[in-house]
């Protein structure tokens, strides 16, 4: 039998040697895609923050669907960067600011009564902020009288460390914009009304003042959010730095990321396991039925990195050197093999993105119990990401950066004294 | 993909072992044919006496014992996450729930009394949160629903389900047995489109016991443990029928024990982490982990997640080192 290393270390040889100075380059091209793509989700961002602005001011159907179709439009670049997560833990570490899910949404806002109350794991699933200006987290009387992005940020997110307790980010905001998607596995998403956010007798729902305040405070710390990571990124940023120190540590974390995000993330945990529970709200965007365009975005952004390519919400395009050139000088072949992997997988979720947005066939409606179409869609986003994990894990392997992990990057600078 | 960076330098303080000086041999063949296969036709067998006395007897009392046997077996299988189990091994096991699914579909199927409750067949599209071993375990354990009646329909609801999970064990042995082995040992060869190699299926192997121990570490042993804050007894797997403990070793052996059938060769370190991991459970005096609120009792546990550690550290050793591989992108690489 013939072993990894000893694989490994053949490619190596047989292919010629590579300069870091290439590596360097296609970290480069990494590290400007990823600050573009925060760059795009902090402008959509302002823009949202202008749209909720403009609903709070004056509510009305036309400023409210405004509103939504400005977080719909900040979604896109977003989802393109969550392949930067796992690789970085400058971004893992903050990502649960912005983007965490799921959500006991009743702990912001009313719900219906079908959502129940407060859980085994999460005593304050139903808290509700809004209605509360005084109420009881973890033992703690918590002062709630002024809705505020530090009440939000220091005291309800994850409050008692629980994940559920999501106050803020993209999921927050959208409830605030939606509220719950009260259709099952039926067609229709959130349909919260605008006169949520009339202050005055007209007011629905209850708290309106405290409820716009809710929202214009979370839009506020998501713009500060995404203004820190967009640094962290730009030239002397401290993420960029970090990714840039070793080459081979940088091709590492742009392949982490990449495999990562593919199986355990969104093949695991957001696409196949919201498929067995049957349960509607196990969809990303399950507020506003935008899901289908969440993971096709997630996606698209596993494909970037490898292509060293990003087209900017402006239409521009941010490109250089990249793994794929990279991938190609070592074996021709295997960079054929990803290409044509990482395109089988956006065909697949292009299919549900397809069918959500001509058919009408939402993604929550994909996920009833026994229905084939929805879960024949599904599989085959699932199928192509877990198929595209193995040629990533080939590609660890032909680069030979699995020995780094074992000895130290400049072992590769002479490979051929391992058999000496 | 899990890097491991402290490790790294722990193996590098480690007496080197030459990966290539001699080339070192691996079984796959050996780890389905000691191991894995004999785990999942054990899993089927005893799920199917399992089906068999609630099909004679429905209650609770005449069903925990049958219901354990069948738990001890799976978990000698249970971190396996690839071929059959890849999408196999979540409607048998999903945990943790942290959104209560679990009891709420249970509960749901029987205030309704939902027809779908009676048929075995037709339970496979049931949500995965009442399917397979822990929705039977707050059937059999949990004060909310283990005092029905024969006769009763949550009395057939887990006829059906103990039907259904039998039906799923067999549906695992037979893909195991008549595909996924082969695909396993064939790898390498002509139209085998999973594995290019056969270090390919080494390496799917020795990323699921690497995986499995990294989860009964963070996630078995970490959840229940919380914060010193704030422990949190009630997240423990399984801990209704205070099995938690007796989990932890089951899949900690299991991880080992397809350890030393992939390597032919000793593992000297690894097998003493275990034999240490068995006699620091006996410390544990709380064996459903919910006396964690008790600092002496709370170190006992932290003990055993460092040991577990410990575990999977020798294996990295003696098997990752000398093979010179590492783990692959597992299924919990998520959040």
């Amino acid at each position: 039998m013939k072993f990894l290393t000893t694989s490994a270390l053949a490619l190596t040889i047989a292919a010629p040697a590579l300069a870091d100075t290439d590596k360097a380059a296609v970290i480069e091209t990494y590290a400007d895609i990823a600050q573009a793509g925060y760059e795009d989700s902090l402008s959509t961002a302002k823009a949202l923050q202008d749209a909720v602005a403009a609903l709070v001011a004056a509510p009305s159907e036309d400023t409210l669907v405004a509103a939504r179709e400005a977080w719909l439009a900040a979604r896109n670049p977003y989802q393109q960067t969550e392949v930067f997560r796992f690789g970085n833990p400058i971004v893992d570490d903050w990502e649960g600011k912005v983007n965490a899910w799921p959500l006991d949404e009743g702990l912001i806002d009313y719900v219906d009564d079908s959502y129940g109350g407060a859980t085994d794991e999460n005593p304050f699933a139903a808290s509700n902020v809004i209605a509360n200006p005084t109420l009881e987290l973890a033992g703690q009387e918590v002062d709630a009288s002024l809705i505020t992005p530090e009440l939000i940020a220091d005291t309800l997110n994850e409050a008692d460390g629980i994940e559920t307790n999501v106050a803020r980010g993209y999921h927050a905001i959208e409830f605030l914009l939606w509220g719950q998607d009260l259709n099952g596995t039926e067609p229709g998403a959130g349909d919260r009304p605008y006169t949520d956010y009339v202050v005055g007798a007209d007011c629905t729902g209850g708290n309106c003042d405290r409820r716009a305040a809710y929202l214009t405070s979370a839009t506020q710390l998501l713009v500060s959010d995404l203004e820190e990571m967009a640094a962290n990124w730009a030239e002397g940023g401290a993420a960029r730095e970090e990714v840039s120190a070793n080459a081979d540590a940088g091709i590492v974390a742009m392949l982490t990321g990449m495999g990562s995000l593919s199986y355990g993330e969104q093949a695991g945990e957001r696409m196949r396991l919201g498929l067995m529970l049957n349960d509607p709200e196990e969809e990303h965007d399950c507020f506003s039925d935008n899901t289908h365009n969440s993971h096709f975005y997630d996606g698209k952004g596993i494909q970037n990195v490898y292509l060293g390519s990003y087209t900017r919400v402006d239409g521009s395009t941010v490109e250089g050197p990249s793994l794929s050139d990279l991938v190609a000088e070592t074996s021709p072949e295997l960079d054929e093999e990803m290409k044509g992997k990482l395109d089988a997988t956006m065909a697949a979720l292009g299919a549900i993105k397809t069918a959500a947005e001509e058919e009408g066939f939402a993604y929550d409606q994909m996920l009833e119990a026994g229905n084939e179409k929805g879960e024949a869609l599904i599989m085959g986003g699932v199928d192509g990401l877990i198929d595209q994990t193995r040629t990533i894990e080939r590609i660890v392997t032909a680069l030979s950066l699995e020995d780094m992990e074992f000895e130290g990057s400049d072992s590769l600078d002479n490979p051929n004294a391992v058999f000496q | 993909m899990t890097y491991r960076l402290t490790l790294c330098a722990a193996l590098l303080a480690a007496p080197l072992v030459a990966p290539l000086a001699a080339p070192a041999q691996a079984g796959v063949p050996e780890a389905l044919s000691a191991h894995i296969l004999p785990g999942f036709a054990g899993f089927a067998q005893a799920t199917e006496t399992l089906a068999g006395a609630a099909q004679a007897d429905c209650t609770a009392a005449s069903l925990r014992e049958p219901w354990m046997h069948a738990f001890d077996r799976w978990n000698a299988v249970a971190d396996i996450h690839i071929g059959p189990s890849e999408t196999g091994a979540l409607p048998v096991a999903f945990w943790p729930d942290s959104r209560g699914f679990t009891p709420k579909t249970l509960t749901r199927l029987i205030t309704g009394e939902e027809e779908v409750g009676r048929d075995p067949v037709a339970y496979a599209d049931v949500s995965i949160a009442a399917r397979g071993l822990y929705p039977l375990e707050f059937m059999l354990y949990d004060p909310d629903f283990w005092d029905y009646e024969p006769g009763s329909y949550a009395c057939t609801l887990v006829q059906t389900m103990t039907r259904d999970l039998a039906r799923q064990a067999a549906a695992l042995d037979a893909g195991w047995e008549e595909q996924f082995a082969d695909v396993l040992r064939t790898a390498g060869q002509e139209g085998n489109a999973t594995y290019m190699g056969e270090d390919e299926a080494v390496r799917a192997l020795y990323t699921q016991i690497l995986t499995g121990l990294e989860f009964t570490a963070d996630t078995r042993l970490g959840r229940p443990l919380g914060t010193f804050e704030r422990p949190r007894p009630t997240r423990a797997e399984a801990w209704r029928s205070g099995r938690s403990l007796r989990n932890v070793l089951q899949d900690s052996k299991g991880a080992y024990d397809m350890a030393a059938a992939l390597a032919d060769w000793d593992l000297p370190q690894s097998k003493a982490a275990l034999d240490r991991l068995y006699e620091l459970a006996e410390r544990v005096e709380e064996p459903s982990f919910q006396a964690v609120d008790d600092p002496s009792e709370r170190l006992h546990v932290e003990i055993l997640q460092q040991q577990v550690r410990a575990l999977s550290d020798a294996l990295e050793l003696e098997i990752g080192l000398r093979l010179g591989i590492q783990p692959g992108f597992n299924s919990g690489d998520g959040d």
